[in-house]
């Protein structure tokens, strides 16, 4: 009677275990159909698009035309060159200041933290406005050209994410334990130099994870970009990709194929360096 | 100051003064300086400016008076808030309600969906690093990627209104998603789909960090799935939660690039039962140029997030854990 009853018991589990699982695999179908649809979309005459008929998605010359239609490389190296440099520039400084607000406890270093995550609750449309005519003034008056440069941009997507990455990076660091400085110290080493030789290298992942964010952020930025970068010479992706519809052509054939280019970069970096974002960034936001 | 020294565990001598404190602390000052001088150029700068562009009379005519447009008082906040010949009261009240409708409802769903997933997906079952991996990827699309690709599927011949009515015959014709009442779902959609897979994996991190043991000795006692779910999992996920509901909130109500991208590309006005606050902010700045009246506007929605984030706080002030 009792093991029939285990036996039971362990039947209406696993057939739960199945639901559970067939569950997580349909929001895995939910989670990728747009994204295959872009893909297979990107692969379709224009016509097909058009009349809605579904053929073979094999027309692989839009990946070709894209290139010409619109001067989408220009666009794509300025993005990544304005993402590069932000997330090289906008880790250094994050890193400096979460180790400080980790590990010292110094006068004002309450007020730094609150306003690090004060400045998570004003909306970049705040900035935006001040910035630019701040950039006109400055060109106006000292001949300093700002906008329509690289600079703008890298400029202020740095100064943008600092607050947030000293955050994540801030918890990062508190969870290593103090105990491996104090014993640099002992050995000889500055405060500086066990920081630099001990807990840099440490806290390796929280670095890498934090620098994926920085540029996935960075690489997703279209508010600034529309607004700082009017010129294809340092404009970025979202000012190019909406050439391909609107008020000259209706390509979407081409703009899926420019999508999913779009896709590509932060898809390999997060996918590359999956298992170190994941613990990188869970390591800090657990404990914070 | 004085708050300071009584916080500090490490001060044992809070009489040294706080030129000593700060001498002691030379290379932490030293550390957070570079950030500090990017926060204040790019941060504190603009937005104090910001606030005062919203008392003035700011448009095409005055903008490059920049801070010395005249000074108009409050009256760009009136117009905003209670000219009831205003169309940017209207258009403000619009979004308003919107948002709030949009916010409430994104943060429910992505919430329940992320720990549903992070639950299903905290067991052990075949490909279960595939499932969470491939989970994970909208998370990568650009979000002005997601705006165009969603508008693109929402419209009237799209795919979705062929799968609904073609393939499933759920709805009896195709209807238009990106006009009238229904705009808000479309917004929504694509913002859920694109948020829960970053929420999911937090809370699926927190899930990994509460020992298997307590799940256990509830099962001994005879605790069912439920009451494991309300004993054990919600109180000790408080934390992880709170952080996410807190992220949620401010991601909600400034959300802007897939809106933005899914009408005209960047241009467009998703109309009076879509538009969101920041679209509509956005819109009234740069395309009718009345900036004094749009710093307003933001200003009003800082102050009405910041009280939320002060509720916020309230619930959940004991869940945060301190780790100096």
């Amino acid at each position: 009677m009792k093991t029939q009853k285990l036996s039971q018991i362990k039947r209406r589990k696993d057939i739960m275990n199945t639901l559970a699982t067939v569950v997580v695999w349909i929001f895995v179908l939910l989670a990728l159909f747009p994204i295959v649809w872009m893909a297979i979309t990107s692969l379709m005459t224009q016509g097909d698009i058009a009349t809605g008929k579904l053929g073979t998605p094999s027309h692989f010359s839009n990946y070709s035309e894209m290139w010409k239609n619109v001067d989408f490389f220009k666009y794509f190296k300025n993005s990544i060159i304005v993402c590069s440099a932000t997330t090289a520039i906008a880790l250094a400084l994050a890193t400096f200041a979460g180790y400080a607000t980790a590990r010292f406890k110094f006068p004002g270093s309450n007020i730094f933290g609150a306003a690090v995550l004060a400045t998570q609750m004003v909306p970049g449309i705040m900035f935006l406005l001040p910035l630019y005519l701040v950039f006109i003034k400055i060109q106006d008056m000292l001949g300093i050209k700002i906008i329509n440069t690289y600079g703008a941009l890298i400029l202020v997507y740095s100064a943008f994410f600092i607050p947030f990455s000293i955050w994540i990076l801030r918890g990062f660091f508190a969870s290593i334990p103090t105990e491996l400085e104090e014993a640099a110290i002992i050995d000889g080493c500055s405060k500086l130099g066990a920081f630099i030789r001990i807990i840099l290298p440490i806290a390796r992942i929280g670095l890498i994870a934090t620098g994926i964010y920085i540029f996935l952020m960075a690489w997703d930025e279209l508010l600034f970009a529309w607004v700082l970068t009017t010129s294809s010479d340092v404009a970025t992706i979202p000012v190019g990709i909406r050439l391909y519809v609107g008020n000259y052509q209706n390509r979407y054939d081409l703009l899926m194929a420019a999508g999913c280019v779009t896709t590509l970069p932060p898809l390999i970096i997060f996918f590359g360096l999956q298992k170190q974002f994941i613990r990188g960034m869970t390591a800090g936001a657990v404990k914070a | 100051m004085t708050k300071v020294q009584k916080v500090s565990h490490t001060n044992k001598t809070p009489k040294k003064g706080l030129m000593y404190q700060i001498k002691k602390n030379k290379l932490a000052y030293g550390l957070i300086a570079p950030a500090l001088v990017a926060m204040l150029i790019i941060h504190v700068i603009p937005i104090v400016s910001g606030i005062c562009m919203s008392f003035l009379k700011l448009n095409q005519f005055t903008l490059n008076q920049f801070l010395k447009a005249p000074f108009i008082g409050f009256d760009n906040y009136k117009e905003v808030l209670l000219d009831p010949n205003s169309t940017m009261r209207s258009g403000f009240l619009d979004a308003f309600r919107n948002t709030a409708i949009f916010s409430v409802s994104c943060s429910i769903l992505v919430i329940s969906i992320g720990l549903l997933l992070a639950i299903l997906l905290n067991r052990k079952f075949r490909f279960q690093g595939l499932a969470r991996t491939l989970l994970m990827t909208p998370w990568v699309v650009p979000s002005f990627v997601v705006g165009l690709l969603w508008g693109f599927m929402w419209q009237q011949d799209g795919v979705i209104n062929r799968i609904i009515v073609d393939v499933l015959h759920i709805m009896p014709e195709k209807t238009y998603w990106l006009t009238g009442p229904k705009v808000l779902i479309a917004i929504m959609i694509p913002t859920i789909w694109r948020t829960v897979p970053f929420v999911m994996l937090m809370l699926l991190a927190g899930l990994q960090q509460i020992p298997v043991d307590y799940y256990e000795a509830a099962e001994i006692d005879g605790a069912n799935a439920w009451q494991q779910f309300r004993n054990i999992t919600l109180p000790l996920l408080r934390s992880v939660l709170s952080i996410q509901i807190l992220n949620g909130i401010i991601n909600y109500i400034y959300s802007f690039n897939i809106v933005a991208m899914m009408f005209g590309h960047g241009a467009g006005f998703p109309g009076k039962y879509g538009d969101l606050l920041m679209t509509n902010i956005n819109r009234n700045s740069f395309q009718i140029w009345q900036f004094g009246a749009g710093a307003a506007a933001t200003v009003i929605v800082m102050i009405c997030v910041l009280s939320l984030v002060g509720v916020w706080y309230k619930i959940f002030q004991n869940d945060l854990v301190v780790n100096d």
